[in-house]
């Protein structure tokens, strides 16, 4: 299955211009656990030393996926900007505009099993329970919104511990093979940037959710019609529900 | 009790214009003055008087968030459960309005049509889920508690009924306590005499037999100047309207203020 391929090539071609420019840390996610926390626990603003992509504030979080080999980086993380640890932050609560892209090598990926597939990983963030790590997302808006309290940073909390702790929780997906992450801290713009990229995704998914949920639906008058067209998975997907209809 | 850390879910009840608004912002005063403590005040009256004696800018309220989703529902954007669970719960709590360890919710007025059962109780849930991650919660509340328990939270731990001298307040407490008895879970229960002048216009009035009388609340000048000019009830100096709450409160038994001394009251 091949959904997202061009959109990996294109966030690799977004990491290219950051890494020729200098601003591209490329980190390894760490495997030392961080304490767990209370599930929905909240953050106050007043225990708060750095905010990310909150309400105000530029955000954007989203996932794609391949089964071709090569293209994910398995455990590597892409930093654009100031990590959460950085000792500036332990002052007044820091708010940052906030981009996320988690990358999966995934396998045994059908025109069957997609939907279901990737609802599973993109629900697995919402078991992220970490101490003095506040996590809110809005994936029909592709937000999130998180914050990191003064005692989580003065311990070291750190995007590699963050990685860690989604990695686990990837690891326990059997048809999860490599993970790899970007996250985008350093202005309103790359944030945008990311999230220009992230709109072609969500239409795809937005086309593959509309085809796995809706009992009929006709293509001539469906709005995901082109979408479908230039990509061979959502294709494949296509051509079987028009089968099991028929 | 709903929190894992929760000690007390107060909610004030009472006929309109009897002193809800001012009790309860005198009560989140007495408990934020222990900065360990963090207190929820939820304003679940539409005309939304807490936020205005706690001068807080109210920009969302739950109904517009219930209002949103709902026009998303119809829209046929909201995805699955899971999905709205994540949204409503990221909504809602963008939706907190902070001051140090204060947080701040307003209900609003359900303004819009039809049923949404569902999603009522998918609010409810989540409310009850940021409710967890504080000590108290105060609730000023529309006069009867049935409102909180169908929008706010199932069960409170603590009820306050208010009402002034009038014989028309003290009945509307009686009724909103015999309904209370009947359809809401509570643990402990008390009548609280707003506005009295001496305590001979104590001696003119009845109290009702069945419920606690936690204390009268003076006729203060302090208060009624902070109502009339819209002062932060927050700031306000000791006064003896404020010393009233406190012994109120240590009356009802509100866990953890068992004691002698109030948050507020020092050591």
């Amino acid at each position: 299955m091949n959904l997202f391929d061009d959109s990996i090539e294109k966030l690799r071609s977004f990491l290219e211009r950051k890494r020729a420019a200098d601003s591209l840390h490329e980190l390894i996610v760490s495997h030392k656990t961080w304490p767990a926390g209370e599930r929905g626990n909240i953050v106050l603003a007043s225990d708060t030393a750095v905010e990310l992509g909150s309400p105000e504030q530029e955000s954007v979080s989203f996932m794609v996926w391949t089964e071709k080999c090569g293209l994910i980086k398995n455990n590597r993380i892409n930093l654009i900007g100031p990590d959460i640890s950085e000792k500036k932050y332990s002052g007044m609560m820091r708010s940052l505009p906030f981009g996320k892209v988690v990358l999966l090598k995934l396998k045994g990926m059908d025109e069957n099993n997609s939907y279901e597939r990737h609802r599973q990983i993109d629900m697995a963030r919402y078991d992220l329970n970490l101490k003095g790590y506040m996590m809110r997302a809005a994936s029909q808006y592709m937000r999130e919104w998180s914050r990191v309290s003064r005692e989580a940073a003065r311990s070291g909390f750190s995007f590699a511990h963050l990685a860690g702790a989604l990695s686990a929780i990837y690891s326990r997906v059997e048809f999860v093979t490599g993970v790899e992450y970007i996250f985008v801290t350093s202005s309103t713009a790359d944030v945008r940037s990311l999230a220009s990229l992230g709109t072609t995704v969500e239409k795809r998914i937005n086309a593959m959710n509309k085809m796995a949920t809706e009992l009929a639906f006709d293509c001539n008058s469906c709005d995901y019609t082109e979408i479908c067209a230039a990509v061979e998975g959502l294709r494949s997907m296509q051509k079987n529900k028009s089968r099991l209809m028929s | 009790m709903s929190g894992k850390k929760t000690k007390a879910i107060i909610s004030l009840c009472g006929k309109g214009g009897v002193g809800k608004t001012t009790v309860s912002a005198l009560i989140v005063k007495a408990l934020i003055e222990d900065p360990s403590k963090r207190v929820l005040a939820i304003d679940a009256d539409p005309a939304v008087g807490l936020a205005t004696a706690l001068k807080i800018n109210v920009k969302t309220t739950v109904d517009d968030i219930r209002n949103q989703f709902i026009e998303l529902l119809e829209k046929g954007g909201a995805g699955d459960r899971d999905q709205v669970l994540g949204l409503l719960d990221y909504e809602m709590t963008g939706a907190l309005h902070e001051k140090d360890n204060l947080a701040f919710l307003s209900i609003g007025r359900s303004e819009t049509d039809g049923c949404y059962c569902q999603v009522n109780d998918l609010l409810k849930d989540i409310i009850g889920a940021i409710a967890e991650n504080f000590d108290y919660l105060v609730i000023d509340a529309e006069a009867g508690v049935e409102q909180v328990n169908r929008r706010v939270l199932e069960k409170v731990t603590h009820l306050i009924l208010i009402s002034d001298l009038s014989t028309k307040g003290i009945k509307a407490a009686e009724t909103i306590f015999s309904v209370a008895v009947k359809a809401v879970g509570f643990d402990k229960a008390g009548l609280i005499i707003n506005r009295v002048r001496d305590q001979e216009e104590m001696k003119r009035i009845t109290l009702p037999s069945n419920i606690a009388f936690l204390g009268s609340i003076p006729e203060d000048s302090v208060i009624r100047n902070a109502d009339i000019e819209e002062n932060n009830f927050l700031t306000i100096e000791s006064t003896p309207a404020y010393e009233a709450v406190k012994r109120a409160m240590r009356a009802l038994g509100v866990a953890g203020f068992n004691t002698t001394t109030l948050p507020g009251e020092g050591s």
